[in-house]
C-alpha cells in the first residue's frame, strides 16, 4: 500500500493501480468515455484528465493510464481540470451532437454552448470497439487505420472480415453511434437539445437503417412539411 | 582490411595516415550534397575531372566530393585548399579555367568569388565570408575535409580517437560525468541533459540495454540530421559506440527515414567499413566491449520523431506515443532500458570527449554548452546549413549569417522549431540562442529549422499551413490533438476567408491552451505553439483579417482583389484603372483613381508606391510602373479639365456644415468625400496656398505647382470651399467654429515643425530647418543661399529635397551628411541617385557634434566619423562614434532635416482635444475621434510624419467616420464593388521589360526647377499597361488550387444548450 493525496486527503491505495481506479475506489467521480471496466485503459478520449503534482509544477494527465506513485498529489476537480474538460466536452458535442452519452456528460458538466460548427460524425475513435473485439470477444477483426484526421476504425484493408463473427459487441459499447437520443418520452431525463439541431439521419445515414424507432427528428420534419402543405391549401 | 585489436594499433594507424597528408598539396573540395547536386554539381564534377586529366593532374591533387558545405544559397560550391578559396555558383564551363588558373597558377578567378553585399568587394577566403565568419562550425567543419565514404579519411583526422580513449582510459561513469560537466543537452528539441539521460539508463537494472539514434527528421525545411549523416557518418557511429559503452548497451539502432536514401546508403557503407576494421562487433579494440548497430527505416510519419512512437515503430508496431512514465531510459525498446538521442546530440559526443568538457562548454551559455546547427531557409539572403554557439544573439544569425532579407524587404518574423515551434517578431531578435530564452518567448529551438519570413508572409496563413501539416501528421489517438488541431484549423480558415468574428480569437486561444495541456505526447502539446505565439506577437494581423477583412501581406486570396490594390494604403483599384488605360479610357481611369484618392496627378509624381513592390509581375521580369501610369491618366484628365472639356459631377451642397482644418492631402481628401456625400465643407488653411506639405514641402522639380493645382482645382470644382491664410488658434478657435454651426470638425494640420538636432550652435544664424528652407523656396522667396556652402544633415526625403533644391538655387557646394550607411537612408533610392548625379556630395557614416560660429553666424560644422557596429533589431548597424576622427567641415548654411512633428502648441487651447508625444493629436485609430465630441483628427498631425498616400487614406477614413457621426451610413463613393473583373485582352506572361523612365538631361536641370521626370508617351503607357497580369481576375483554375475549397462557410455555429 502506498499513500497518495487525493483532492487534499491522504489516502492509502494499492501499488500499481491507476489514478482512476484509486479515485473511484474512494468514491471520487471522474468522467470517462473510452474507459470500460474489463478492457485495458487506452487514454484516447482525454476526458478522465486530472491534475497531478504540486501547484506551479502541476500537469494534466489521463487518470486511466497514469499509475499511482508514493506521495502523488492528485486533484480531480481543480479549476484547470474543469475548464479543460468543458472545452473537451464542447468539442465532443460539436463532433457528435446527437449522442446521448455525450449530451448527458455535457449537461452534467455544465457545458451550455457549442461554438464550433456541428459535424455529426458517428465515431469519436475512443477505441472501445477495437478493445472489445480484441480483448473480450477474441475477435481481432477491427483496428485503427491511417493517422491524423483520416484515422478510422475498420477491418483490414476495409474488406469484409472473416474474423468478424457479427457478435455486435462493438456496437454495444459505442458511445457515439449506438445510443442516440430517444427524444422526449424516454425513460431517463434528457436535455432535449438535439431537437434544435438539423436532422442527422437525413444528412448522414441516407437510406440506412435508423436506430431510432420512432425517430423524433424525422417525425418532426414530416409534421412540419405536413403543416406547410396544409397551410398552402388553406 | 586488418582488424584493429587495440587502441595503440588504432593510434598507430591514425599517425601513419596523418603523415601521408601533405598540407601543401592542392585539394579540390566539391560539395556533393543534395542542394548542390540539384544545381548541377555532378556535371561540374565530371568537367573538373576531365580538365584534371587533360593537364595530367589527377594524381597530383586531392579531389573530394563531400557532404554539405553549408552555403546552399550559392550552390554549387567549390573549395580549394590551401588558401580556402571559395568559389560559388560553379558551372561545368568554369572547370577548365579553375584547373588552369587556380590550380596550376594559383590565381583567383574573380567572377566566381563571393561578393560582399555591404561594399561590393570580392572575398576569396571562405573564412572571411560573413556567412561563415559569424558561425562556430565545430561539427560541420569536418565535412569540409572528410570524404564521407572513406573511413581512412575520418581516421586520418583523429576519427575514432575518442572511442579508443574512452575504452582504454575511462570508466563509463566518467564519460557520463564529462557529458554532464560539458552541459550537453539533447538537440532534438526538448533539450534534456544527455548525461543525465545516460545516467538514468545506466542505473536501470537490466542486462539488456539499447541505444537508439533518432534520425527521423520530419520538420518542413529542416535537413541538419541528413547533412550530418551524409557528411560525416562515422562521427555518428563513433558517438553511438561511446553511448553504448557508457550505458552498458550492446546494440544500437539507427532509426532513419526511408525518404533519406542517400543517407541510408552512406551509413550502411560506413557500418561495413567500421565492422571490417573491427570498430563494430565483438571485443572492440581488444576490450570486452561488444557493440552492433542496425538500421531501422521509418516509413515517413512525423509523429515517429517522438521517442515513444519511434520505439514502437522500431519494434514493428504502429507509431503511436505511450504514456510517460515509464521513460525509455527505464523501459523502452523491447521493454528494456533505452537511450534515445538525436543525430546531432550523438554527433557532439566524440568531439566533446576529445576536447574535454571545459573547452567544449567555453562556447555556449550557463545552461547549455556547445553549438547548435540550424537550417536557415525562407526569405533570408543566405539560405543554408549553419552552426552557431549557444548564446549567439538571433539578430546576428538573421542579419550577420543570413545577410538580411531578400530584395531589401522588411523582416517580419522568424519561425523556429518547425511545426512544433513558434514565430518570433523583430522585437524579439535580441534573444540569444538558448533553450530557456526561446521557450519563454513562446517558441522552441526544436531540432533546428529556422524559417525567415518577410512582410509578404501572412502570419495567419502560416499558422494555417503548419496546422494543416499537423492535422495529417498527428497519430490521431488523442481526441484533443486530432480534433483540436482540426478545429483550430477550421477557425483559422474562417479567418483567412474573412468569415470570423472577434470572439473566434478567444475561442482559438482557449482551444489552443486545451490542446497544449491535455494531449499525450510532444506533438500534441506543441501543436498550438504556432497559433499561440502568433497570437501573442501578431494579434493585430489577426484582427485586421477579422475587423477590416484585410490581409496586410496580400496572401489570403479571399480578402483582396490584387496585391497592388491591397498594399495601397488608400486601396486604389490599380488593376481596374490600368485596364482602363489599356482600353484607352483615360478619363475613366482618372475617375477610378479618384474613387479612393482625389490626388491622381500628385500621387502620379510623388507617391512612394508600395503597390509596385508587391506587383506579381516581379516574378516574371519587373514590377509594373504603376505610379507612372497613374500620372499618365492624371495628366490626361488634368489637360481636359484645364480646357473645360471634362464634366465634373458637382454634388449639391445643402447638408450639414463641416469644417476641415488644414488643406493638405488628408484635409482635402476628407473634404472631397464629405462633399460627395452632400455636406457643406469649408477648409481652413493657415498658409497662403492650398496643398499643405505638398505645396511647401516638396520642391517643384518633383511636383510642379501646376500639377498640384490640377488636383486642388478638381476638388474645388466638386464643391469644396478653401479659405487660405486662416490659422487655428491665431485667427479662430474650435469653439468659434462650433458657434458657427459647424456640425463636425476635422483636424488635419500636418506636421510642419522641424525637430532640433540637439547639438550646440543650433541658435546661430544660417542654421535652418529643411522644411523652412523648402517653404521659402516654394513660396517664391529668396532663401539666401546663393554661392554659399550648404551642409544638409539627415537621410530622409526632406534632406535630399533640401540638398537638391539648394543646388538649384545656386549654392556653391552641397554636402549631405548621414550617420549610417547609404543603403540605410530612409529617402527613396531613386531620389538619392538623382541627387548624386546632380552633384550633391553625400557623406555617410558622419555625425555632427556642434555648429561653430563667428559673430553669431554659422561658419563650420564639427563632425565625427561613425563606425557601423553590431546589428540592431531592424537589421541596421548600430552607429558607433569613433573618437579621434573629429574633423571640421566649413559651412555657411546648415540645414537640419532630422524629423518633423505637428505644431499644435497652443492651437487647441480651450478645447478638450488632447495631444500626445511630439505634439501629435490624440485620436482613436479606428474612429478618428478626439476627446472632444464632434472633433476628429487624421493625417500627419495624428500619426507624425508619414507619406502622402497614407494621409489620403486617413482623410478618406476620417470622412467616413464623420459621416457616421452625423447620422450617415459611412459608405463613401467608391466603397461599393462595381468593377467588372474580367480579362478583356490576352495576358502577356512572356518577359516584357518595364518601360524606361525618361528624365530631363542633367545639364537642363541645373539652376532651374523644371520637372525632372518626363511623362510616358501614349504608346509607352499602353505598352506598360498591357504588362498587367490582372491578378484581380480570379479564374476558376485558381479556385481549384485553393485547398480551402472543401470548406463550407458556417451558418450559425453558436447554439445554446440549456
Amino acid at each position: 500500500m502506498i499513500e497518495i493525496r487525493l483532492n487534499g486527503q491522504r489516502v492509502k491505495v494499492e501499488e500499481g493501480v491507476s489514478v482512476l481506479d484509486a479515485s473511484r475506489f474512494y468514491g471520487v467521480h471522474i468522467p470517462t468515455l473510452c474507459f470500460l471496466e474489463g478492457l485495458s485503459p487506452y487514454g484516447g478520449c482525454r476526458l478522465c484528465l486530472v491534475e497531478i503534482g504540486k501547484p506551479g509544477q502541476s500537469k494534466l494527465v489521463t487518470s486511466c493510464t497514469y499509475k499511482v506513485e508514493e506521495g502523488l498529489v492528485v486533484r480531480t476537480q481543480s479549476e484547470r481540470v474543469i475548464k479543460r474538460r468543458q472545452m473537451l466536452l464542447e468539442l465532443y458535442l460539436a463532433t457528435c451532437p446527437s449522442s446521448k452519452i455525450i449530451q448527458d456528460l455535457a449537461s452534467k458538466h455544465h457545458v451550455t454552448q457549442v461554438r464550433f460548427q456541428p459535424r455529426h460524425e458517428d465515431c469519436i475513435l475512443c477505441g472501445l470497439c477495437v478493445r472489445m473485439c480484441k480483448e473480450q470477444m477474441q475477435g481481432k477483426a477491427i483496428n485503427f487505420a491511417h493517422r491524423g484526421t483520416e484515422r478510422a476504425v475498420c477491418t483490414p484493408f476495409d474488406k469484409k472480415s472473416e474474423e468478424c463473427r457479427l457478435c455486435g459487441g462493438c456496437m454495444y459499447v459505442c458511445p457515439a453511434c449506438q445510443a442516440r437520443c430517444q427524444g422526449p418520452g424516454a425513460e431517463e431525463a434528457i436535455c432535449n437539445a438535439c431537437l434544435n439541431l438539423p436532422q442527422p439521419c437525413l444528412e448522414h445515414f441516407d437510406n440506412a437503417m435508423c436506430y431510432m424507432d420512432p425517430c423524433v427528428a424525422c417525425e418532426l420534419e414530416s409534421k412540419r412539411e405536413h403543416d406547410v402543405k396544409g397551410g398552402k391549401k388553406a | 582490411m586488418q582488424k584493429l585489436v587495440s587502441g595503440a594499433e588504432l593510434n598507430a594507424l591514425q599517425h601513419k595516415l596523418q603523415e601521408g597528408i601533405d598540407p601543401n598539396r592542392p585539394r579540390l573540395i566539391l560539395c556533393g550534397d543534395t542542394g548542390c547536386r540539384v544545381c548541377g554539381s555532378a556535371e561540374v564534377e565530371a568537367a573538373l575531372k576531365e580538365s584534371l586529366e587533360k593537364w595530367d593532374l589527377a594524381d597530383k591533387i586531392e579531389y573530394k566530393s563531400t557532404g554539405c558545405l553549408g552555403f546552399c544559397e550559392k550552390a554549387p560550391l567549390l573549395l580549394i585548399f590551401p588558401g580556402a578559396f571559395f568559389y560559388q555558383k560553379v558551372q561545368p564551363g568554369d572547370a577548365p579555367e579553375i584547373v588552369e588558373q587556380t590550380i596550376r597558377q594559383g590565381k583567383v578567378i574573380e567572377r566566381l568569388l563571393y561578393t560582399d553585399p555591404e561594399d561590393g568587394s570580392k572575398i576569396s577566403c571562405a573564412y572571411d565570408i560573413p556567412f561563415y565568419k559569424y558561425q562556430n562550425r565545430m561539427l560541420l567543419e569536418s565535412s569540409w575535409h572528410t570524404d564521407p565514404l572513406d573511413i581512412y579519411d575520418y581516421l586520418a583526422r583523429g576519427g575514432y580517437g575518442a572511442l579508443a580513449m574512452v575504452l582504454d582510459t575511462m570508466e563509463p561513469q566518467a564519460v557520463i560525468d564529462t557529458l554532464k560537466e560539458a552541459r550537453l543537452r539533447g538537440r532534438g528539441g526538448a533539450g534534456f541533459s544527455t548525461g543525465l539521460k545516460w545516467e538514468l539508463c545506466r542505473a536501470a537494472k537490466d542486462e539488456e540495454k539499447y541505444i537508439i539514434c533518432n534520425a527521423d527528421e520530419g520538420d518542413p525545411g529542416a535537413f541538419m540530421d541528413r547533412s550530418l549523416l551524409e557528411g560525416n557518418p562515422h562521427a555518428i557511429l563513433e558517438g553511438m559506440l561511446i553511448a553504448g559503452f557508457a550505458v552498458g548497451a550492446k546494440e544500437g539502432i539507427l532509426y532513419i527515414r526511408a525518404e533519406y536514401p542517400t543517407a541510408v546508403a552512406k551509413i550502411e557503407e560506413a557500418i561495413c567499413q567500421a565492422r571490417a576494421l573491427g570498430l563494430l562487433g565483438n571485443q572492440i579494440l581488444g576490450t570486452e566491449f561488444d557493440f552492433e548497430i542496425v538500421i531501422s527505416k521509418g516509413a515517413g510519419a512525423f509523429v515517429c520523431g517522438e521517442e515513444t512512437s519511434l520505439i514502437r515503430a522500431a519494434e514493428g508496431g504502429v507509431g503511436e506515443p505511450q504514456q510517460k512514465p515509464p521513460y525509455p531510459a527505464q523501459k523502452g525498446y523491447k521493454g528494456k532500458p533505452t537511450v534515445i538521442n538525436n543525430v546531432e546530440t550523438i554527433a557532439n559526443v566524440a568531439p566533446l570527449l576529445k576536447q574535454g568538457a571545459v573547452s567544449y562548454r567555453a562556447a555556449g551559455t550557463a545552461g547549455s554548452g556547445g553549438t547548435k546547427i540550424f537550417c536557415l531557409v525562407g526569405k533570408s539572403n543566405n539560405a543554408g546549413l549553419i552552426e552557431v554557439s549557444f548564446g549567439t544573439p538571433l539578430v546576428d544569425v538573421i542579419y550577420g549569417i543570413g545577410g538580411g532579407i531578400k530584395k531589401g524587404r522588411r523582416f517580419k518574423a522568424v519561425q523556429t522549431g518547425g511545426p512544433s515551434g513558434g514565430c518570433l517578431p523583430a522585437s524579439m531578435l535580441d534573444l540569444r540562442i538558448d533553450f530557456e530564452e526561446f521557450a519563454q518567448a513562446g517558441s522552441i529551438i526544436g531540432s533546428g529549422g529556422m524559417i525567415v519570413m518577410d512582410e509578404d508572409t501572412c502570419i495567419v496563413d502560416m499558422a494555417r499551413y503548419f496546422l494543416d501539416f499537423l492535422k495529417h501528421e498527428s497519430c490521431g489517438k488523442c481526441f484533443s490533438c486530432r480534433v483540436g488541431i482540426d478545429r483550430m484549423l477550421e477557425i483559422l480558415q474562417k479567418i483567412t476567408l474573412g468569415l470570423a468574428r472577434e470572439s473566434d480569437l478567444d475561442l482559438l486561444e482557449e482551444l489552443a491552451v486545451t490542446v497544449r495541456e491535455i494531449s499525450l505526447c510532444g506533438l500534441g502539446q506543441t501543436a498550438p505553439n504556432q497559433v499561440l505565439s502568433s497570437l501573442r506577437y501578431f494579434r493585430e494581423e489577426y484582427l485586421a483579417h477579422i475587423r477590416d477583412r484585410k490581409c496586410p501581406a496580400s496572401v489570403c486570396e479571399a480578402l483582396f482583389h490584387a496585391p497592388c490594390q491591397n498594399s495601397c494604403p488608400a486601396g486604389v483599384d490599380v488593376p481596374v484603372y490600368i485596364a482602363q488605360i489599356s482600353l484607352e479610357q483615360y478619363y475613366e481611369a482618372y475617375e477610378t483613381i479618384r474613387e479612393k484618392n482625389p490626388f491622381p496627378v500628385v500621387c502620379g509624381r510623388v507617391c512612394h508606391h508600395p503597390c509596385e513592390s508587391r506587383c506579381r509581375r516581379e516574378q516574371i521580369d519587373e514590377p509594373l510602373a504603376i505610379r507612372m501610369l497613374k500620372r499618365f491618366a492624371g495628366d490626361y484628365a488634368a489637360g481636359l479639365l484645364a480646357q473645360g472639356l471634362a464634366r465634373q459631377l458637382r454634388a449639391v451642397p445643402g447638408g450639414k456644415k463641416v469644417a476641415i482644418i488644414g488643406a493638405g492631402p488628408a484635409g482635402l481628401t476628407a473634404a472631397f468625400y464629405l462633399c460627395k456625400k452632400g455636406y457643406r465643407v469649408t477648409v481652413f488653411e493657415a498658409l497662403p496656398v492650398a496643398g499643405g506639405m505638398l505645396a511647401v514641402g516638396i520642391p517643384a522639380y518633383r511636383l510642379p505647382k501646376e500639377a498640384l493645382n490640377a488636383d486642388v482645382e478638381a476638388i474645388k470644382q466638386d464643391g469644396v470651399e478653401i479659405k487660405t491664410g486662416l490659422a487655428l488658434g491665431r485667427d479662430f478657435t474650435l469653439q468659434e467654429l462650433k458657434e458657427q454651426q459647424y456640425a463636425a470638425i476635422y483636424l488635419a494640420m500636418g506636421a510642419h515643425k522641424s525637430m532640433p538636432l540637439g547639438i550646440p550652435g543650433e541658435e546661430l544664424k544660417g542654421v535652418i530647418p529643411a522644411l523652412a528652407l523648402l517653404k521659402e523656396i516654394n513660396l517664391g522667396r529668396d532663401p539666401g543661399i546663393k554661392d554659399k556652402v550648404v551642409v544638409v544633415i539627415g537621410g530622409g526625403n526632406a534632406a535630399v529635397d533640401a540638398a537638391r533644391s539648394a543646388l538649384r538655387y545656386g549654392a556653391k557646394e552641397v554636402h549631405l551628411l548621414y550617420r549610417r550607411r547609404k543603403a540605410e537612408m530612409p529617402a527613396l533610392e531613386e531620389e538619392i541617385g538623382d541627387a548624386l548625379a546632380e552633384g550633391v556630395n553625400l557623406q555617410c557614416l558622419v555625425s555632427p557634434l556642434s555648429i561653430l560660429g563667428k559673430n553669431g553666424s554659422a561658419e563650420a560644422l564639427q563632425c565625427m566619423r561613425i563606425k557601423p557596429g553590431g546589428f540592431e533589431q531592424d537589421g541596421r548597424r548600430k552607429p558607433l562614434p569613433e573618437p579621434g576622427t573629429e574633423f571640421v567641415l566649413p559651412a555657411d548654411i546648415v540645414v537640419t532635416a532630422v524629423g518633423q512633428s505637428p505644431d499644435t502648441g497652443g492651437t487647441l487651447e480651450g478645447s478638450s482635444v488632447q495631444t500626445g508625444a511630439n505634439g501629435t493629436v490624440s485620436a482613436c485609430p479606428r474612429s478618428f475621434n478626439t476627446d472632444e465630441a464632434g472633433v476628429f483628427a487624421g493625417g500627419d498631425c495624428v500619426s507624425g510624419p508619414a507619406t502622402v498616400i497614407e494621409a489620403i487614406a486617413q482623410g478618406r477614413k476620417g470622412a467616413a467616420a464623420i459621416d457616421r457621426y452625423l447620422g450617415g451610413d459611412g459608405i463613401l463613393r467608391g466603397d461599393a464593388e462595381t468593377a467588372e473583373r474580367e480579362f478583356h485582352r490576352e495576358i502577356i506572361e512572356t518577359p516584357a521589360a518595364r518601360e524606361i523612365q525618361v528624365k530631363l538631361p542633367l545639364q537642363e536641370r541645373a539652376n532651374n526647377f523644371a520637372e525632372v521626370e518626363l511623362p510616358y508617351e501614349t504608346a509607352a503607357a499602353l505598352r506598360e499597361a498591357a504588362r498587367c497580369l490582372r491578378c484581380d481576375v480570379k479564374t476558376l483554375a485558381a479556385d481549384d488550387e485553393d485547398d480551402d475549397s472543401d470548406y463550407c462557410p458556417p451558418t450559425d455555429a453558436s447554439r445554446t444548450f440549456v
